[in-house]
């Protein structure tokens, strides 16, 4: 093995972004409708893309450029529940229900 | 620290706002030059003005006593994202969900409070807030797990708490 720790550590923490992100797609692909399609897109924009900073940014090594990178998680968390709650209330709206069985 | 009037506590929360800007346009810049600091001032002090004009800057959108206790509640989020995003994973690629309506109740008193709840709901996935009517929200749940979770009120005291 000619990794060294850094780059071993940045390895692993690409896979699990990648994974979250593949289960985010299959999720997309397999899911019954549209409300259901928001969580799995959720997954990808939450835990995907959370763990790919997070091993760019031991990748980078403390400096500026990690906190810019820093800043890209940042800006997700604040935008994308606003889109998907604009999604999910358009369908809302738009007479989509959802399927399975519905608890009032 | 004596009862704080009102006034004092908007100028706080207005140089902290100005911090922050300054704050966020030196990362996106780097620069350290004197000059260039200068025109950062004054950009950032553009910005101040522009969210003035546009009333952004009321007592409600920038809560100062949260501000010390938001890294704590940062990483207790990342844990409960962390948490879901796992049964969410386990959801889709075993095929075992069962989609479903609920309702739930929000206590927070102001604004601020009630879309900070509205959006960890959203967040955290399995859990799609749909619609806000006052405090009760409408939530789409993947599964009967992820919805009993919520309907523990875990969040919600979490985040009334927040504004104590």
């Amino acid at each position: 093995m000619s990794y060294n720790f850094i780059e071993f550590i940045t390895l692993i923490l690409l896979a699990i972004g990648c994974f979250f992100i593949l289960s985010g797609s299959l999720g997309l692909i397999k899911l019954p409708d549209v409300f259901s399609r928001i969580h799995a897109a959720g997954l990808i924009d939450t835990l995907g893309s959370g763990f790919i900073v997070l091993a760019l940014i031991i990748y980078s090594g403390f400096s500026l450029l990690s906190l810019k990178l820093l800043l890209i998680p940042i800006f997700l968390i604040f935008t994308s529940p606003v889109t998907g709650h604009a999604i999910a209330l358009f369908a809302h709206e738009s007479g989509h229900k959802p399927k399975g069985k519905n608890k009032k | 620290m004596a009862k704080p009037n009102k006034d004092s506590l908007k100028t706080l929360s207005f140089i902290t706002y100005f911090i922050i800007l300054f704050v966020f346009w030196f990362i996106l810049s780097g620069y350290l030059k004197t000059l260039l600091l200068f025109f950062g001032v004054i950009s950032v002090l553009f910005v101040f003005w522009m969210s003035y004009r546009a009333k952004a800057l009321e007592e409600d959108s920038l809560p100062l006593k949260i501000i010390l206790r938001l890294p704590f509640y940062w990483i207790w989020l990342f844990k409960e994202i962390f948490k879901s995003g796992i049964t969410t994973t386990a959801l889709i690629w075993n095929g075992k969900y069962s989609p479903q309506l609920i309702t739930v109740k929000a206590s927070q008193k102001n604004r601020t409070g009630i879309a900070n709840y509205a959006n960890a709901i959203t967040l955290t996935p399995g859990t799609v807030t749909i619609e806000v009517d006052k405090k009760i929200f409408l939530v789409h749940a993947l599964s009967k797990k992820l919805s009993e979770d919520l309907q523990t009120d875990d969040m919600n005291k979490v985040i009334t708490d927040l504004d104590k």
